[in-house]
């Protein structure tokens, strides 16, 4: 990997994270942070509360030290109150709403006051969404107590909203790895993913804990081909520790189960780009949250949305808009399985789940091709962090 | 002080040391179920506009002004016109009433407050809940009498509700006018 050399003249960014369920919201800001440097050579500044989850998708990161440098980020350890000194630089983004230290506040405040000092442009980056309020409420300010205005920024499927996140370069990686199955091939073996011939179904599994996912499992072994389902240790396996007939902590990763025509893989942990190329050899995804959903979506293979979940069920609303915005344009033949295994899957619906996989094997190819093309209808032209440039050059 | 969350059409906020009269509230939930409030509001000062953006639990600095008790008069546009007990009248510009807008209906008995900045009615806030007859909805699809089957229906003076499947013509409905919402049938 080439070494990145900032902008000597370009002001540092700094983005706040605070980790919640401990892949997703680090995930996604980890992304951002990487490009922000490698594409716009920014200093880039990441602020995380635990260094400890961000090592599982950063092994070489040593949680123990308070200030880091990797992928030309300075990753800095977020202990509150702050106990590294602030310097502000010209943006300062406050991830998926996470509220900002005080001392850091106190500085903006200073800086608005001081009619002779620039003060840094304070974002919110919101959570991903494909409802179509999203368009309306992206990019206004949000004039706080004080007077300085924060501008919330977010994600979205369309031209007027901040667009999603994917590096310049990622379309063509994966394109040039699915052209050659060796490569998959030397992936598994890497990850210690024994008996997979080049042939075989392999699906990767990174759920939250739902009923639907032994149906699935129970309903694979009968499968007439090959099957592989390669899972992390963590919440998918929590779901499928009946299936598995033992305790899943104990699990550790390379062992296997052969159940039926089916062998369930236990995955070790990798880097984001080992991720992507998993999701890349899979010919099957099921992800969740928003980082390995939209991973997904440019790994250019059918998958399931598992949604983290809300009060109210709304996190079906949710999952509804993105199917409508997926499907648009795809035949009914074609949409409907595909929405119902969603839907089955996010509802815990063990019979709704089998029955519409069945459907959904009859219509792959046509899915599959709707996968290939759809990561340029996602992106607009323009992604997310050269969408989040151009917002802070007009703002 | 409120927070964003409990702001009101017809409230009066100050935004970077101007007042600003909310016309209209939109809340909607991000990820992880937390509210966002879409705010338009216009400038008391300037007569200008403007939509801003905040967490449902940002403070905002809401200012009590002058307000009377009164009850819709007549509609004379682009002004609704109020009247309090002693009979004066009070008009308001139909923008700021906002979404307070759908709600208002000829002959209705509702008590509104009307808010007045330097002497002149600024905006009105409805009672919560008011109820309103239902002029128009499609007849129950399912026979659901759960209240989770929700569809569109018309009410007095035009506007549209989303009420439980179970709600028919002629019905009267209670609304919340904070969010439009359909409380229950009465």
């Amino acid at each position: 990997m080439p070494t990145i050399k900032p902008n000597p003249t370009a002001k540092h960014w700094d983005i706040f994270c605070t980790v919640v369920d401990n892949y997703g919201d680090i995930g996604v800001t980890w992304r951002l942070a990487k490009q922000l440097a490698a594409e716009y050579l920014l200093p880039v500044n990441l602020w995380v509360d635990d260094l400890h989850s961000f090592s599982h998708i950063l092994p070489t990161l040593n949680p123990s030290l308070p200030q880091q440098t990797f992928n030309g980020v300075n990753i800095f350890q977020w202990n509150n109150p702050l106990d590294i000194s602030y310097n502000a630089g010209q943006v300062v983004i406050e991830a998926f709403a996470c509220e900002l230290p005080e001392q850091v506040k106190t500085v903006i405040e200073q800086l608005h006051q001081c009619p002779q000092s620039q003060t840094p442009h304070w974002i919110n980056l919101e959570y991903l969404s494909a409802e179509e309020w999203v368009e309306g409420c992206h990019g206004l300010p949000s004039t706080q107590m004080n007077g300085i205005k924060k501008w919330f920024y977010f994600p979205g499927f369309t031209h007027n909203t901040g667009g999603l996140i994917c590096e310049k370069h990622i379309l063509n990686d994966r394109i040039q790895w699915q052209a050659n199955p060796n490569n998959k091939m030397a992936l598994f073996a890497d990850l210690g993913l024994h008996g997979i011939k080049v042939n075989d179904t392999v699906i990767s599994v990174f759920s939250y804990e739902t009923d639907a996912l032994p149906a699935l499992i129970h309903h694979w072994q009968t499968s007439a081909t090959a099957i592989h389902a390669l899972v992390p240790k963590g919440r998918s396996l929590t779901s499928l520790a009946s299936v598995l007939n033992c305790d899943t902590q104990n699990l550790i990763p390379g062992q296997q189960f052969s159940l039926g025509n089916l062998t369930v893989h236990i995955l070790p942990m990798t880097d984001q780009i080992g991720f992507d190329r998993l999701l890349w050899s899979a010919d099957f995804n099921i992800v969740r949250g928003e980082d390995s959903f939209l991973r997904a979506q440019w790994a250019a293979k059918p998958f399931i949305w598992h949604i983290y979940p809300q009060e109210d069920d709304y996190h079906l609303v949710k999952l509804e808009a993105f199917m409508k915005i997926y499907c648009d344009n795809l035949p009914a033949e074609i949409a409907t399985p595909w929405r119902e295994v969603n839907l089955a899957f996010n509802q815990g619906d063990q019979n709704a789940i089998v029955s519409y996989w069945q459907q959904l094997n009859s219509v792959i190819l046509p899915l599959q091709q709707h996968a290939i093309n759809w990561p340029n209808n996602a992106l607009n032209d323009a992604d997310l962090a050269s969408r989040l440039v151009q917002f802070v050059k007009n703002s | 002080m409120k927070t964003a969350h409990e702001i009101r059409p017809g409230n009066v906020i100050m935004l970077d040391g101007s007042p600003w009269v909310v016309q209209k509230t939109e809340t909607t939930r991000s990820g992880r179920n937390a509210a966002i409030v879409k705010l338009k509001l216009k400038n008391l000062l300037l007569d200008s506009g403007t939509e801003q953006t905040f967490k449902g639990e940002d403070k905002l600095d809401d200012i009590i002004l002058e307000r009377l008790d009164c009850t819709y008069s007549y509609f004379a546009d682009p002004m609704y016109v109020f009247m309090d007990e002693e009979y004066n009248q009070y008009d308001v510009e139909a923008d700021n009433l906002g979404d307070a807008a759908a709600f208002i209906v000829d002959g209705m008995e509702d008590q509104c407050q009307v808010t007045f900045y330097n002497g002149k009615a600024i905006s009105v806030e409805l009672p919560v809940h008011i109820v309103r007859e239902v002029i128009y909805t499609e007849p129950s699809a399912r026979g659901d009498t759960s209240g989770k089957v929700m569809k569109p229906a018309t009410i007095t003076g035009g506007g549209t509700v989303t009420v439980a499947d179970f709600v028919k013509v002629g019905d009267k409905i209670e609304i919340d006018t904070r969010t439009g919402e359909f409380k229950k049938r009465v």
